[in-house]
């Protein structure tokens, strides 16, 4: 494999890891607190609604990869992917809320809503640390959902293309890459999060910093695996 | 329209049906067996002095858990489809009726014994609380998941089975996914789980597990663990539980996996009609990235109607309900 082609791979997965790491962390997560309506946010676990997201992202990611070559279209398609995915849970989650359980969305880390300035304290329940998916909240894991799948895609094409695994291996090992940066965000977040708003925010620099170093040993064994074995992959 | 197109619509709707049911009947056999997020209440609940008779089974996050059923499911359909496709030369599809359900069918024995080591485990563990094992509790809520994750498995397999085969299915064998069924299965294993878990759930923790206190606010942390241990008649179980939640929890839920499998596959679908791609299937040309630019574009405009949406919704709901008037 000549040389240009190594730092590609290890480059891409590094990238991917990285925009991995910060997706998770705009991703609004509220874990079991938020299943009560005691903590703002969807009501799972970071890797997991993460995951969700970036599956549904690779799902066409990986059609399109079978009719266009552009690293571009095939990450875009795999980041418009997720964030549909995020989208829609999150706005299916408020109409749970808001019908099923009659609780108004309402962010617990800020009084007033950056994005809309909608106050937010009158509306919140004591004792809670906020309810539901309020606009911020929205727009965040939005973003985030965006990013993630794009990082899933984006290390789904170099595998495929650059490293030649098959389209199965390549998913599996993406998505391996993915899982042991969004188990390291989710260390970072610890709990909850409700976005980019959330002073646990400004921890991600050390997230990045870990993140950088695991997809860099990622890269480093992908390169290796596709040199040692070359096409039996 | 050539008839192939037509197909592979037709097809993509029969996918996103299938999708409506498997997250319906998800989040009831999650609500059921009470995993995922809310079990943390039933968990806590003896701890508290709460003596219940809740199935308290947490095999693992919703997720991983249905994405092992389904990957066992595919797997196990998979080879039993290599061992009979060449049995019915030129009708495969009677190797899928068989070999589908017997897939589906191990993987529904594993998840009734992961839910009886769960139950029996985390409830003897709370043997220094005095919470008894009910064995009636038991054995009455093994055929009900049992029953609710062999649909959930069944439809993802069936989806799985119909994406790998989209292509061959309409006419155009180019068009199947890249992806083998057990891989598919995976994926959306892992999606209906994730799903399940993050909509599903609300209805189930912050409702109904909460009944006997105040409706329209979020649960406060004093009443954590605290959970409403009595019934419209008895005391309560799980199957009070999901007859409940079919009424509004499970079908949003449903209806969030069906929008999303909808969304996902008519964006793409649509996109290579508008990019010309379909029937012809000029692929790694200007046609094939005009097929996935038209996608993503369309990705985005459903992106955009949906937080348009979630603005107004918002509103909408913080001018209905007020601000809060509670102690």
């Amino acid at each position: 494999m000549e040389p240009v082609m190594m730092i590609l791979i290890v480059g891409c997965v590094v990238i991917g890891g990285l925009l991995a790491s910060l997706g998770a962390h705009l991703l609004p997560v509220g874990g079991a607190p938020a299943a009560m309506g005691t903590a703002t946010g969807i009501a799972t676990g970071t890797v997991q609604i993460m995951l969700g997201a970036v599956m549904t992202g690779l799902f066409t990611a990986a059609s399109v990869a079978t009719f266009t070559d552009s690293l571009l279209l095939v990450s875009l398609s795999g980041a418009v992917g997720a964030t549909v995915m995020m989208c829609v849970v999150m706005f299916m989650a408020n109409i749970v809320y808001a019908f099923g359980c009659g609780i108004v969305p309402i962010s617990g880390r800020v009084d007033v809503d950056p994005i809309t300035k909608e106050p937010q304290a009158p509306y919140r329940t004591p004792q809670t640390d906020g309810h539901g998916v309020p606009n911020v909240v929205y727009v965040s894991g939005a973003i985030g959902g965006f990013l993630a799948g794009f990082a899933g895609a984006l290390m789904y094409y170099a595998l495929l293309n650059y490293a030649h695994f098959s389209a199965g291996l390549a998913a599996i090992v993406a998505l391996s890459i993915f899982v042991a940066n969004a188990i390291l965000a989710a260390y970072n977040i610890r709990g909850t999060i409700e976005g980019f708003h959330d002073p646990k925010f400004k921890r991600l620099p050390k997230a990045l910093i870990s993140s950088f170093a695991v997809s860099l040993l990622c890269g480093i064994v992908v390169v290796l695996a596709a040199t040692i074995l070359g096409g039996a992959l | 329209m050539p008839i192939e197109v037509v197909l592979l619509f037709a097809w993509m709707l029969v996918i996103a049906f299938l999708a409506f049911i498997a997250c319906t009947f998800e989040d009831l056999e999650s609500d059921i067996g009470s995993q995922s997020n809310p079990n943390s209440q039933v968990q806590l609940a003896a701890q508290v002095g709460q003596i219940n008779r809740f199935f308290n089974k947490a095999i693992s996050g919703e997720p991983l858990s249905n994405a092992m059923y389904c990957v066992t499911a595919g797997t196990i359909a998979w080879l039993l489809l290599r061992q009979f496709e060449p049995l019915v030369p030129g009708e495969e599809w009677k190797a899928a009726v068989l070999a589908i359900p017997i897939g589906v069918l191990a993987a529904t024995m594993i998840n009734m014994i992961f839910s009886t080591t769960s139950h029996c485990g985390r409830t003897a563990a709370q043997k220094r609380f005095e919470q008894p094992i009910y064995l009636d509790v038991l054995y009455g809520h093994l055929i009900p998941i049992g029953a609710h994750a062999f649909m959930t498995t069944f439809c993802i397999t069936c989806i799985a089975y119909i994406q790998s085969n989209i292509g061959t299915l309409s006419g155009n064998p180019a068009l199947d996914h890249p992806f083998a069924l057990p891989l598919l299965g995976f994926i959306w294993g892992i999606t209906v789980g994730a799903i399940g878990s993050s909509t599903g759930d609300v209805h189930y923790g912050a409702e109904r597990e909460f009944q006997d206190r105040p409706f329209g606010e979020g649960k406060r942390v004093v009443y954590h663990g605290k959970i409403t241990r009595y019934a419209e008649c008895g005391v309560r179980t799980q199957k009070d539980i999901a007859g409940f939640c079919l009424k509004f929890g499970a079908p949003c839920t449903g209806m969030t996996f069906g929008l999303i499998i909808l969304f996902e596959n008519w964006r793409s679908m649509v996109g290579m009609q508008l990019g010309g791609f379909l029937p012809a299937l000029p692929a790694f040309t200007a046609t094939g990235d005009m097929a996935a630019i038209f996608g993503i574009v369309l990705g985005l405009l459903i992106v955009a109607a949906l937080m348009v949406g979630n603005i107004v919704f918002v509103k909408w709901v913080r001018k209905k309900y007020g601000p809060f008037v509670g102690v």
